[in-house]
Formats: structure tokens, sequence, C-alpha cells
């Protein structure tokens, strides 16, 4: 019972997967510059890594909105950001997986009478608005770094082009990461105060109860990555500016620094120190940083090239996310607590939970869960290890016959 | 990653030689054309088939060359267009080898009171391929000067088609001596070495075009 209140979580890892993760690469595919099948490769191992080293910083912001106390909350809730978030994928809007979960516990909160903390919500909504502005002021900056040495270093086009290729992977990665340790608080969030897990010792190192969570939303994640986040893909590379290899990895590196500033404790101290103040460890929409960052460079070129119809499709489907995700809770929680009596939470009031009928799906959960990762985590390794060798063996398969008919062929022409 | 192969670097050799091959021919047509006119026609076949060799051997790099750039990923926002440019140079290498065969085919007799003007007009059309070469290594180095190393290919076009009609003008109307079938043939060579500086400026086009992308 305990794994199926879950599913909506890894529902809306899959969704976040799909279409948040997407942006990562899609400038990168959509240029070609990396084919779909290494951009998908390469996200998903690093968005699984970023969100279980470090994804804990944003998850405490979301809890300041709204402590989800009870299983059956946090299923819901997950359920209906997770069924915006397709819906919205469905018709091809890059849409926000943060607005939807804000949106979402902004729901909760009004069905369960709770007070929704204005200045957690005014420091998300700032950082929203911040999160595009900086990717845009970065993209430009970048961009003009870029150009300059390109044209100054008089590089040959395909060896700068391998450049950017490589940077393009490796930003990526970066990016991923990023990405997932600012943004899987919005799948696995509301399940951290209402799920309890055993440690779970994986010899080198061990994973607590929220970095299991984080990690079981990665990996749902990383199948939304492979299952679907082409189409994606395609409407962020090629649809709002048509891109040049080289903006392609600056839209990427800048989204990726932008993602990493407000999800880096290590950074907000750093600037702490320097006596400044720190930096919001808020979610930050990817969809409206990498349009800022596309917009930065399609304003510095001119704006002559924006498709102004998809950006106003993707503010569209901005405004829609909160308020369709909020409302769905709603409605969903009143079927959950009032046809199904499931404890969907309680107020809180000053720290003092004011108790529902008791359930046995209250908070403080001990399962087998760990246990399953643990078959799950030596399952990968041994799938991803096979799966190596077999694109090993293929590629160099096809290598060799693509020489061996280069010499046929030239050989008959003799 | 492409940066730690070498596939990079052998796709540039590779290009550059492509580059080499043709510049090469256009100076083996060159000489050619002036050993045809000095009756010398053992350095006539001495350059023919060099010629020959330069042809196919840019062929193989050519075909090379597109395939390393599909199967590895190379430009590929880039890549139909340099295989048209590529295409485009490879169609000068074969005009210049197919111009020598038809003359060694057909010998035609060329008056030596024309010989002068066979050369200018050979020189200059040669030219006109000549300087789109170093236009054409830029695209990958210096896009930014592609554009002004091309204004000398369309002048070089423009004196050939200007020294094309003269020496036809002179050979229709001012040499009544040579029957009619001897004229035809004569414009038929001159339409040849004509026809290089034309292919030259159709790459031009493509290869100016190519450049503002790229720099845009």
């Amino acid at each position: 019972m305990i794994l199926f209140f879950l599913t909506s979580g890894l529902f809306l890892g899959w969704s976040l997967g799909a279409n948040d993760a997407s942006h990562i690469f899609g400038s990168a595919v959509g240029s070609k510059m990396v084919t779909f099948r290494k951009a998908a490769i390469i996200a998903s191992v690093f968005f699984i890594l970023g969100a279980v080293i470090q994804g804990s910083g944003t998850s405490h912001t979301l809890d300041k909105l709204g402590a989800v106390n009870a299983i059956g909350g946090s299923f819901t809730l997950a359920l209906a950001a997770a069924i915006t978030i397709y819906m919205m994928t469905k018709f091809a809007l890059p849409i926000s997986t943060t607005q939807a979960i804000v949106g979402a516990i902004i729901g909760w909160n009004f069905f369960t009478g709770n007070h929704t903390d204005s200045a957690t919500l005014g420091k998300i909504i700032s950082a929203w608005i911040a999160g595009p502005v900086i990717g845009a002021a970065l993209a430009i900056l970048l961009y003009i770094i870029v150009k300059k040495f390109k044209k100054s270093a008089g590089i040959h086009l395909i060896r700068f082009e391998s450049y950017v290729k490589t940077g393009l992977i490796l930003v990526g990665a970066f990016g991923a990461y990023s990405l997932g340790a600012n943004n899987i608080a919005n799948v696995m969030g509301v399940f951290v105060p209402a799920f309890h897990l055993k440690n779970l010792d994986l010899w080198i190192f061990t994973l607590n109860s929220s970095q299991q969570l984080f990690l079981l939303g990665g990996l749902a994640c990383a199948v939304g990555i492979l299952t679907y986040s082409w189409k994606v893909m395609n409407t962020i590379g090629n649809n709002i500016l048509e891109l040049s290899s080289e903006a392609a990895l600056v839209v990427v590196l800048a989204q990726a620094l932008v993602l990493f500033i407000f999800s880096s404790t290590g950074l907000s101290n750093l600037i702490v120190k320097a006596g400044l103040p720190p930096i919001p460890m808020v979610p930050v929409s990817s969809s409206q940083v990498i349009v800022g960052c596309i917009l930065g460079i399609g304003l510095y070129k001119g704006a002559r090239n924006i498709n102004f119809k998809v950006l106003g499709e993707i503010g569209l489907g901005w405004i829609i996310s909160p308020v369709a995700s909020g409302l769905l809770t709603f409605f969903l929680l009143f079927f959950m607590k009032n046809i199904f009596g499931i404890n969907v939470g309680s107020k809180v009031t000053e720290s003092i939970i004011i108790p529902e009928p008791a359930t046995n799906l209250t908070m403080s959960v001990q399962t087998d869960v760990s246990g399953i990762i643990k078959y799950l985590l030596l399952g990968l390794f041994i799938f991803g290890t096979i799966g190596i060798i077999f694109y090993i063996l293929l590629e160099n398969k096809k290598r060799r016959e693509m020489q061996r008919s280069e010499e046929k062929f030239w050989k008959n022409m003799k | 990653m492409p940066v730690f192969t070498g596939t990079t670097r052998n796709l540039i050799i590779k290009i550059d030689e492509f580059f080499d091959d043709i510049d090469l021919g256009l100076l083996v047509f060159r000489e050619g054309i002036k050993a045809y006119l000095e009756k010398d026609m053992s350095a006539f076949q001495r350059h023919l088939q060099k010629v020959d060799q330069l042809e196919n051997n840019a062929d193989k790099l050519q075909r090379a060359i597109e395939n390393e750039m599909i199967t590895h990923s190379i430009l590929p926002q880039h890549r139909s267009e340099v295989s048209t440019l590529i295409d485009e140079l490879d169609e000068i290498i074969d005009a210049l080898k197919s111009s020598l065969n038809e003359i060694n085919i057909e010998m035609p007799d060329i008056p030596s009171s024309l010989n002068k003007n066979f050369i200018s007009l050979t020189e200059t059309s040669i030219n006109a391929a000549e300087e789109l070469i170093p236009a054409a290594r830029a695209y990958f180095k210096a896009p930014y000067t592609v554009r002004e190393k091309l204004l000398k290919v369309y002048y070089f076009e423009s004196e050939t088609d200007k020294l094309s009609f003269s020496t036809k003008k002179i050979i229709f109307q001012e040499m009544n001596e040579l029957d009619l079938a001897h004229k035809a043939h004569l414009r038929y060579i001159i339409h040849h070495i004509e026809n290089i500086s034309d292919l030259a400026q159709k790459a031009a086009d493509l290869l100016s075009g190519m450049a503002i992308k790229i720099v845009m």
C-alpha cells in the first residue's frame, strides 16, 4: 500500500524527466550536435547523481510552503501535478513542474485550511522571475565571449564544432546534475516529511531516507527522459529560435549555471562569507530559465528570428499549469478524503498538528522500500554493464561493415 | 568524444588535401593547354594523365569526407552545404579532365594567331577558379574574409566572358579563311575553357551564402 502511494510521485518524476529534463539537451539535440540516445543516457545518469547528492537544499523550501503531513496528501498532490504536466506535455507545451507542484501545495493548503506562507511563496516567485532574467543575461554574456573567441582564435570550423560538441556533452552532464539537484524536490519533496525509510548501506556510502526517495524519483525521471522527452526536445530545440551549435552550448551552460546557483548551499555559504545576502534555495522552473536563455540570444541577435507565437504558447502554459494543478489537487483531495476516506493531511497551527481520525497511513512509516531499492540498484548495474558492452560491440560491428563496404566500392571502381 | 579522437584531424587533412588537388589540377590544366598550343604533345599527355590522377583522388576524398561527416555526425547544421560545396569544386576538376580529354580526342586545329587569345582566356578562367580555393579554405578558418576573397572570382569570371566574346568575334568575323565547321569547333573549345570560370562562379555564389550564414 505504501508503495502504491509512491506511484504518483514516480509518475510525476516520469513527467519531469519527459518535460523539464529534456530542456538540458533540447538545444543540443535540436541542433543535431548530440544524438538523442547519447543525450538521454547522459541526462539520466547525471540527473540521478544530482538528485541524490545535492537534492535536499530545495526540498526544505517546499516544506516551508506546505509541509504535507500525510502520505495520502502527498500522493494526491503528486498525482494532480503529474496529470497536469502529462496533459500539457501531450500538447508539446514546455510547462514547469515547479509551478505545477507549487500550485498543488497551495491547493492542499486551501483544502486543509493551512496558511500559505507568503514570504516563502514570494521567495519562490521572485526566484522564478530572477531565473530567466539571470539566464538571459548569462546567455548573452557567454554568447559574446564564445563569438569573440571563435573570431579571434581562427580555429578550423570542424575543430571548433568538435569542441562545441564535446562541450555540449560536458555542459549537458553538468546541467542534468544541476537539474536533479534543483528539481528533485518537485517530485519527492512532498513525500519527504511523510516517509521515513531505513538507512540504506551501499558499502561505499549510505543513503538516508530522503536520499532514497530522491533516488527513486531520479530513476523515474530517467525513465521519463528515455521514453518521452524526444517530442519536447524538438520543441525547445527548433521552435523558439533556430540555434547554431555555439548558441546551443551557451543556452545549456547558462541554464545549468542558473539551476546550480539556486541549489548549491556551498555557493550560498561562500557568498554569505563574502558579506552578501544568501542565495535562496528554490526549485527554479527550468522551462522558464531555458526560454530566458534562448530569448537572451534572440534579443542579442536582433529579435528577428524569435518565434513569438511559440513563446506566447509557453507563457500561457505557465499560467495554466499552477492554476490547473491547484484546482485539480483541491478536487482530488475532496474525493480522496470524502469518498475513499483516506487521510490527506491536517491543519498545522504553530507546529501543533490537529489529529485526523487515525488510519494506518500516517507519518513515520518503516517499510521494506530500502530493500527494494537495493535490488533495483543491483539490477540496474548489471543491466547497464550489459547495455554498455552490447553498445560497444554494435558500434564496432557497424564501423567494420562500413570500412568493408568502402573497400569493396573502390575495388569495384578499379 | 570527438575532441579526443583523431576523426576531426583526419577530416581536416582530407578537406585540405581535396583543396590541394583542385588547386594543382588547375595549375596542370593551364600548363596542359599551353603545351597543346605549343604543339608539345608529350607534355600535353603528361599533364592530361596528371589531371586524371588528381580527379580520381579528389573523387575518393569527396566520398571519404561525406562519409565521415555523416558517420561521425560532424557539422550537422552545415553538412549539406559543405557537401554541396565539395561537389561543386569536384565539378571543376571534372570539367578540367573532360576538357583536356575532349582536346586529346578531337585535336582541334587552333591557328597560331589565336594562341595569345587562348592562353589569356585559359589564364583568366583558371584564375577565377584559383581564387575560389583560398575563399573555400577561409570558410573553415576565417569565414569573415570569404566574401572579400570571392570578389576576385567574380572579377576574373567577367574578364573570361569578355575574352571569350572577343576571341569568338575574331574567329567568326575576321578569320574568313576558316570554314564554318572549323569555326564552330573552336567555339566549342572556347566554351569548354570558359565553363571553368562559370563553375567557379556557381561555387562562389554558394560559398558566399554559406559564409553569411556562419557569420550570423
